[in-house]
């Protein structure tokens, strides 16, 4: 396990190494910062979509979950709630959205991708509904701080981004929760019988997946000072993307958050290298869909080999 | 693994070979960031800006969004260009608030900003201390106007119409709508009996207005904001079986849409010059370049085509 994620690794320092020879542009501190910054919204979401998939599940609804708790976050702040407050509401109404996922996956026996499917749609005509398809925008300074502020030379949201990391890597790693989402991943049956409740772990998990839209939905929203319906759209992929290419076994049971966030920077470089290099947006698509199945071809061979 | 690395140190060798050398080429280089290439009217706007920069001996830098929606796609580029050091910046921001901020960066890096086709939300931008050195783009409210009276000279003032709008909270479609509304609101007899947004896209264009027809049957003159959206609900008047019944006027002049008004599916549509418009741009750039200041607005002109004014 711990050879497959250095090889992602070296996957992400390869790149980075190829385009450093490409491109006099990329390896400054600026761009680093950038590309930093421009990952943290996609590494974000990609956190809750690690724990679905580690678990065995999917979450297709997180980029509409971003889009409606961002404009319940944009109206609040519109509303004159402070600032705080506006924030835990964002983070209620997505938490709401992961409650309802897990009810209809563990209660309701649905399959993860039927039961998020659905919500992918609810939650957007929601947003849309909700703020009759316009953009809720403008909003103080302090808010937008989390976009725009930083500590030091690090940018605001990838401080966010490093403190999330951080507390989701030691619940996944270091407390029971942590481990019944890989239990429940590798053999639901021999979890259930050993006493664990399926249900209760289930649910939580898909409300960690609409935390974790919620907070990326505040860092975008804090971004385009603009909190959009129709943000976040294709957003599932995105983070699917990163969790697999980070070494995330979609048969669940397997993974690691270290594994997503290097998945995570290598979408945000490649994307950002293209641009440096000044690639057609047309051949940027064909690059990004093949690293993303070479990384996960390449990894599939290594373990072959392993074992 | 010893192959592959040996592999690997060719491959490098090979690009290292390839690298620029920016001391080199001094040329200047103008980056033109649009909403999307998929769409035609912005394909055309990048041959407009690929002739003048070939002409004027500037480098142009062309990138766009994969979705036309995706402000933060946007933002992104921007901000990766700028890390390549770029002499200008021409953008036609597919969010006219949202894109302030990635304009700010620009502005504290010392680009100068041309605005194209969509203007900046002007309050968001003051707020933020942008200012753009110009705007190049149509008219839209008056391209909606002519799109609102044209209807009311074709049918004699007597229509019931459907609209199909764009991306709700863009000014582009927002300014065309409500030229239209303004000029169809002094004929009496003219009423719109639905209006929905489709959200510029012709599959869209084609189920909206499908459903529309469905709840509105009276329907018998339709107002597209732009012509995919006007091409998708012809497509749904053929599925109808109602072709000839219900005319169609659009926004952009699109070659299709040229098409479907020679072959009489479509009544007529706005022509804007996007190729104009990606032109004046970086004619634009050239002249900041060479120290000159540019007009607030840059007009783009507009025409409406017909059956009759002749399909060119």
């Amino acid at each position: 396990m711990k050879a497959r994620r250095y090889g992602t690794l070296m996957g992400l320092v390869l790149l980075c190494a190829i385009l450093w020879i490409l491109t006099p542009h990329f390896l400054t501190v600026s761009n680093l910062l950038n590309v930093a910054q421009q990952t943290s919204i996609n590494a974000i979401v990609a956190v809750g979509m690690t724990f679905v998939i580690i678990s065995g599940g999917i979450d297709l609804s997180v980029g509409s979950i971003v889009a409606l708790s961002g404009v319940a976050l944009g109206a609040m702040l519109q509303g004159g709630q402070p600032t705080l407050v506006a924030i835990a509401g964002s983070l209620v109404a997505g938490i709401l959205c992961g409650l309802t996922n897990g009810l209809l996956i563990s209660i309701g026996r649905l399959p993860p991708f039927i039961a998020t499917l659905g919500m992918m749609s609810v939650a957007r005509g929601a947003a849309l509904l909700f703020t009759e398809g316009r953009p809720v925008s403008g909003f103080d300074e302090g808010f937008r701080w989390i976009a725009t502020g930083s500590i030091g030379f690090i940018p605001a949201p990838v401080i966010v981004m490093i403190a999330i990391y951080l507390v989701a890597h030691l619940v996944l790693t270091r407390t029971t929760f942590g481990r019944y989402v890989y239990a429940i991943g590798g053999n639901e049956e021999a979890t259930r019988l050993s006493g664990v409740s399926i249900a209760f772990h289930k649910t939580a998990i898909y409300c960690v997946a609409g935390l974790m839209s919620a907070a990326a939905a505040i860092v975008l929203t804090a971004r385009l000072n603009s909190a959009q319906p129709i943000a976040g759209m294709m957003y599932e992929l995105d983070a699917i993307a990163a969790t697999v290419i980070g070494g995330t076994s979609l048969m669940g049971g397997e993974g690691s958050l270290g594994g997503t966030l290097v998945g995570a920077l290598i979408m945000g470089v490649l994307r950002n290298g293209l641009n440096l290099l000044g690639v057609s947006s047309f051949l940027q698509q064909i690059v990004i869909g093949g690293v993303i199945v070479g990384a996960v071809l390449v990894d599939t061979i290594l373990k072959r080999h392993r074992t | 693994m010893r192959k592959a690395i040996a592999i690997l140190l060719c491959f490098v060798a090979l690009v290292s070979c390839n690298r620029e050398t920016p001391a080199a080429n001094d040329k200047k280089t103008v980056a033109l960031v649009l909403k999307t290439l998929n769409h035609p009217f912005f394909v055309d706007m990048r041959r407009g800006a690929q002739e003048a920069a070939d002409r004027l001996g500037v480098t142009l830098q062309v990138q766009a969004a994969e979705r036309e929606i995706d402000v933060d796609k946007q933002m992104q580029i921007v901000e990766n260009m700028l890390q390549t050091g770029i002499d200008v910046l021409a953008i036609t921001p597919s969010g006219s608030r949202e894109i302030v901020t990635a304009l700010v960066k620009a502005s504290s890096a010392n680009v100068p900003i041309i605005i194209v086709d969509t203007r900046l939300d002007a309050k968001a931008a003051a707020d933020a201390g942008v200012k753009a050195r110009t705007f190049i783009g149509s008219d839209n409210y008056a391209g909606g106007r002519l799109a609102g009276e044209y209807v009311v000279s074709l049918t004699g003032g007597k229509a019931k119409v459907g609209v199909l709008e764009g991306i709700p909270g863009h000014e582009t479609g927002d300014s065309r709508l409500r030229g239209f509304r303004d000029a169809v609101a002094k004929a009496p007899g003219i009423t719109i009996v639905a209006s929905q947004p489709a959200n510029w896209e012709r599959d869209q264009g084609f189920n909206v207005f499908q459903n529309m027809l469905q709840a509105h049957p009276e329907i018998d003159t339709v107002f597209a904001a732009s012509d995919l959206m006007a091409l998708g609900a012809i497509e749904a008047i053929a599925a109808a079986r109602k072709t000839g019944t219900i005319r169609v006027v659009g926004f952009d002049a699109l070659d299709d849409a040229k098409k479907a008004i020679a072959a009489g599916t479509m009544a007529a549509s706005v022509a804007q010059f996007p190729y104009e418009m990606g032109k004046a741009a970086v004619e634009s750039a050239v002249k900041l370049l060479a120290g000159e200041t540019l007009p607030a607005d840059i007009m783009v002109k507009l025409e409406m085509v017909t059956k009759d004014t002749g399909v060119k």
